[in-house]
This record gives C-alpha cells, sequence and structure tokens, in this order.
C-alpha cells in the first residue's frame, strides 16, 4: 500500500511508468525502446556525430527532455540515481551512431564512469566509433587528492549537451565534438544549495532536512548533503555567496562573457529562480562580467529537492553561436 | 603427470554454492552498503546471481562456459559493482578452458583484478572489491607456482580474500560509493570485498 505523498504506481514500477507518460506526451520528438531501456529521437540523423547521455533516473527532464533535433539523439536512463548498463548504453548507441561515430557525454560519478567505460570500450572493438566527455562542474566536491573521486557531475551537462548538439548538427566531426566538449566541461562550474533533501520514489524518509532558520550548501543532485550549514540569510547573499566561490574557481574577471543556469532542484518555485537569477545578473554586473546568455528553469533534478543550482561557463563567441542554434526537444526548444 | 584441474561439474556447483551463500548473507551486504553507499547492494547481487543461477546449464561441460554465464549476468546487473563483478569473471572464463588448473584460475584471477583496476581505477588500500580480489590473485599464483591442485590454491584464496575483506574496515574509502560519506564508512567492511571473500570460500564444499 501507498503510504507517502507521491503520484506514482509504486516504487518498482517509478522509471518504466516515468518513460511510458514521458514518451506518450512526446511522441513527435522521441520514442522510448522499454528493453533495454533507452530514448532516441523519432527523427535520425545517421549521417551526424551522435550524442549518447546518460545516467540514473530522478534528474529529470535531464537526459531524456534534451533528446531531440540540436541536442542528444539518445538518452539512457538507469534506475532512480543509479548508472544504466553497458548493455543499455551499447544498444542506445548502436541505434543512433553512423560512420561519423557517438560522443558520450558522462557525468562523473564512479558508476557512471564504470558503466561507461566498459560500454565505450565494447563499442570501439564492434567497430562504433565512440568518445567520451565526463563533466564535472559541482564545486562542492573539489578536492586536491589526485586519485579522489574530485567535482560531480551536475548543471553543466546542459550546456554541453546543448553546445555539443548544435555542433554536430552543423556537421562536427566526432574529434571536433569531443574537443569542444572538452573545453565548456573546463569553463564550466556549479553549485547547489538546498532547504531540503530528496525523496525516493515510495519512501518516506528524505535523505536529509534543513531546519527553517538554515540552508545547506553544496548539496549533489542525488539528495547528498552539503559540505557546509548556514544561517539563512537573503537570497541576494546567498546568490553572491555562490556566484563569487564560482567566480573564483573561473578566475572570472572583468570583460569576460558568461553563459549562465539557474537550474531548480525539482520543487523549487519558478518565481524563486527567476528572483534569483535577478541576484545573479546584478552580482556580475558589479564585476563587469557580461552575462551572455541565461537560462531560467527545473531542468537538471533530484528528485523533489528544494534547492537550486548556479552554472556559469565562460563562453567565446563559437560557444555563444551554438548556444544560439535552434533546438528542439521536450525540455528546451528555441 | 596430469595436471589436476577443476571439472565444469565443480565450477557449476562452485556458483551454485556462491549464489545460495550470497543469499543467506544478503541483509548483512545490504547493511553495510548502507553504511558505506547507498543500501542496494545485497539486492543487487541477490538479484543478479539468482538469474545465474537459472541460467547456468548443469550439461555444460566447459569451466570456461559456467564463468561466462557468471560475467554475463552481472554485466546486466547495473550499478557500480555490476560491471566491475563482470569484468572480473570475464577474466576467469577468458584463462580457464574445459577444466580450470590452479595455474589458470590463477591468470584469470590476475586478468580480472587488471580490467577491475582498470575500469574502476581503484589500488589495493582504497577499500573496494579489488582489496580482497588482490591478495587473492597472489595467493593462487603463488599456489600455483608450487604446483599445488585447484582445491588447495582456492582455499588459500579465500583465506587472503577474507583477510583483505576484514581489512577493508580499517581504511577510508578513496574510490567508490563509500569514497562520498567519507569518514562515515570508517569501520565498515566494504561489502564488495567480503563478496569476493564469499566467492572462494564457496569452492569449499563444491570442489573436492
Amino acid at each position: 500500500m501507498l503510504d507517502v505523498h507521491q503520484f506514482i504506481n509504486g516504487a518498482d514500477s517509478y522509471e518504466a511508468d516515468v518513460l511510458d507518460g514521458f514518451a506518450r506526451a512526446h511522441a513527435g520528438l522521441v520514442r522510448w525502446n522499454r528493453a533495454p531501456s533507452y530514448v532516441v529521437r523519432r527523427n535520425p540523423a545517421p549521417d551526424k556525430v551522435a550524442l549518447v547521455s546518460g545516467g540514473g533516473s530522478g534528474h529529470e527532464p535531464l537526459h531524456s527532455g534534451f533528446v531531440g533535433d540540436g541536442m542528444l539523439d539518445a538518452a539512457v536512463p538507469g534506475h532512480v540515481f543509479t548508472s544504466p548498463t553497458p548493455e543499455q548504453v551499447i544498444a542506445a548507441t548502436k541505434a543512433v551512431a553512423g560512420d561519423a561515430g557517438a560522443l558520450l557525454v558522462v557525468k562523473n560519478y564512479t558508476g557512471d564512469l564504470i558503466n561507461f567505460r566498459l560500454a565505450a570500450e565494447i563499442l570501439d572493438a564492434s567497430g562504433v566509433r565512440v568518445r567520451s566527455v565526463v563533466v564535472d562542474d559541482d564545486l562542492a566536491t573539489e578536492t586536491d587528492g589526485d586519485g579522489d573521486p574530485g567535482r560531480r557531475g551536475t548543471a553543466a551537462t546542459l550546456v554541453v549537451e546543448k553546445v555539443c548538439g548544435a555542433a554536430a548538427e552543423r556537421g562536427a566531426t566526432l574529434d571536433e565534438v569531443a574537443d569542444l566538449a572538452t573545453r565548456v566541461v573546463a569553463r564550466s562550474r556549479s553549485l547547489a544549495v538546498s532547504f531540503s533533501g530528496a525523496q525516493l520514489p515510495g519512501s518516506s524518509i528524505r535523505s536529509f532536512e534543513v531546519p527553517a532558520d538554515e540552508v545547506e550548501f553544496g548539496v549533489g543532485i542525488h539528495g547528498e548533503r552539503g559540505t557546509a550549514r548556514h544561517p539563512l540569510r537573503p537570497v541576494r547573499e546567498l546568490v553572491a555567496e555562490l556566484t563569487a566561490r564560482i567566480s573564483g574557481a573561473l578566475d572570472l574577471a572583468s570583460g569576460h562573457r558568461v553563459v549562465a543556469v539557474v537550474n531548480g532542484l525539482g520543487a523549487t518555485p519558478a518565481a524563486e529562480l527567476y528572483l534569483a537569477y535577478g541576484e545573479l545578473a546584478g552580482c556580475l554586473e558589479r564585476a563587469g562580467v557580461r552575462l551572455a546568455r541565461g537560462l531560467v528553469g527545473t531542468y537538471v533534478t533530484a528528485l523533489d529537492m528544494r534547492g537550486l543550482s548556479v552554472t556559469l561557463t565562460v563562453a567565446d563567441e563559437e560557444i555563444l553561436a551554438l548556444w544560439d542554434d535552434p533546438v528542439r526537444t521536450a525540455a528546451l526548444a528555441w | 603427470m596430469v595436471t589436476p584441474v577443476l571439472t565444469a561439474a565443480q565450477a557449476h556447483d562452485w556458483i551454485v554454492a556462491f549464489r545460495d551463500v550470497v543469499v543467506a548473507n544478503a541483509a548483512e551486504l545490504s547493511d553495510l552498503d548502507r553504511q558505506s553507499g547507498d543500501g542496494d547492494f545485497g539486492t543487487n547481487i541477490t538479484t543478479v546471481l539468482n538469474a545465474v543461477g537459472g541460467r547456468l546449464d548443469p550439461g555444460e561441460d566447459r569451466v570456461a562456459g559456467h564463468f561466462a554465464v557468471l560475467a554475463s549476468g552481472f554485466m546486466n546487473g547495473g550499478g557500480t559493482s555490476g560491471p566491475l563483478f563482470a569484468i572480473w569473471f570475464q577474466g576467469f572464463a577468458e584463462a580457464c578452458s574445459t577444466g580450470a588448473s590452479a595455474a589458470q584460475l590463477a591468470d584469470g584471477a590476475e586478468a580480472g583484478l587488471a580490467g577491475v583496476s582498470r575500469l574502476g581505477g581503484a589500488k589495493p588500500g582504497d577499500k573496494t572489491m579489488v582489496d580482497a580480489m588482490s591478495p587473492a590473485a597472489k595467493a593462487l599464483r603463488v599456489a600455483a607456482d608450487q604446483l599445488a591442485v585447484p582445491e588447495v590454491a582456492l582455499a588459500d584464496a579465500a583465506q587472503a580474500a577474507r583477510t583483505g575483506a576484514t581489512v577493508t574496515a580499517s581504511y577510508s574509502a578513496r574510490r567508490g560509493r563509500a569514497s562520498y560519506v567519507g569518514a562515515a564508512a570508517q569501520g565498515v567492511v566494504d561489502p564488495g570485498a567480503l563478496a569476493v571473500a564469499l566467492f572462494f570460500e564457496s569452492a569449499a564444499g563444491a570442489v573436492r
């Protein structure tokens, strides 16, 4: 019997139920292959470099929501917060990759790295040209240690997928798209704050709770706790701190141009995201940094966390032009 | 002199015994994972091994064939440990033939360990399954060099893997799930390493 306030049928069928609804809602854009589970665009583009991404479910609309013209060719969803299997990644990649090859966009988590790496080896051995890029933008888990897991992959994934999807659509080669992805990753950093942890499907427990007069800094997108808990302050001050830390990590200086993403973690009202974006714009303005492009919305989530993340990407002419290229997916379209 | 080998029937019984001991210890494996990761390890490995148990063919006449079934079961097991165990058992599948001598088992354990290290990046001391796989591979090699029969070689490997797994409790994690929870996993045995120990210990009843 269900005993939590979630609009689900049960934890066991959760991922499949979500994908079934998603595929029905966007039948003109995508097709869902049930087993092995992956989502591909409805109108295949076999002549260009294919973009394939994936990871655990629970981050919707990432990644399936970014399948379509000008972005991903295939998305591979695992169970909630669990990497997809090599079998899924291989089947999805083979379904969309032509002679131009495929770029696998992987978020920096141990499970994703292993499963995608194994898939890439097997694809390579079977004659499919693949390259992989690992997105690692989350400042919260940055450490000095060489062998440490390092920064997690979070909302910068969206920027990588948009920019590289556009480049692939323009006819760039696999090496060009992969190098571009590496460049975007190197120039992108994110940081997230939250008032709550995440509640898994069917679970009555939240991964963590935050008292009403505090806020958790440096949270992850799997309900991971943050690195510090601060007294609650107006969003102007919270965003100023996020911006300062990201700016420092990117060595942002007056005259730089950035693409900014203010992203909801699943349960934050759109109004508050816009409010935060306004504060971010003010911070950047005062620092002389040009906010060249911005995106506000709920894109890279952690189920129902009531938090937000800020991502900045240092942009150049090429990145901005690719950002502006047309895109037509379930979650992003212009 | 004929080199003593593990037979296909023994390999079959070994894998079945491994499944049974994992099922019996699923709660403990999950509990260890809850303290160091996300708590689904016992359920996941049980699901994989039950599926493997259903696909093992008692009529299979090659040790390599049984290990291949084990490897492909883990390949579809998902998560972090699934593909790592898959590549490990694949090492055994490729090193063994109709039978498996102690030297072939050592070859398999070494190749599997190399695959796991390459894919996962973990080294001994990082509090992962490698902490049991590495000493077990060494023990198998030493035994094989001394021309031990498979039964003895596997008993040595079991002892080495168990010691390796037990010691992970004193490590802080540098790789894998437990690395994200830091000090919270201190004092907890790595469940992946424990599963490796259970695997070699399962040979005792099946291989004699």
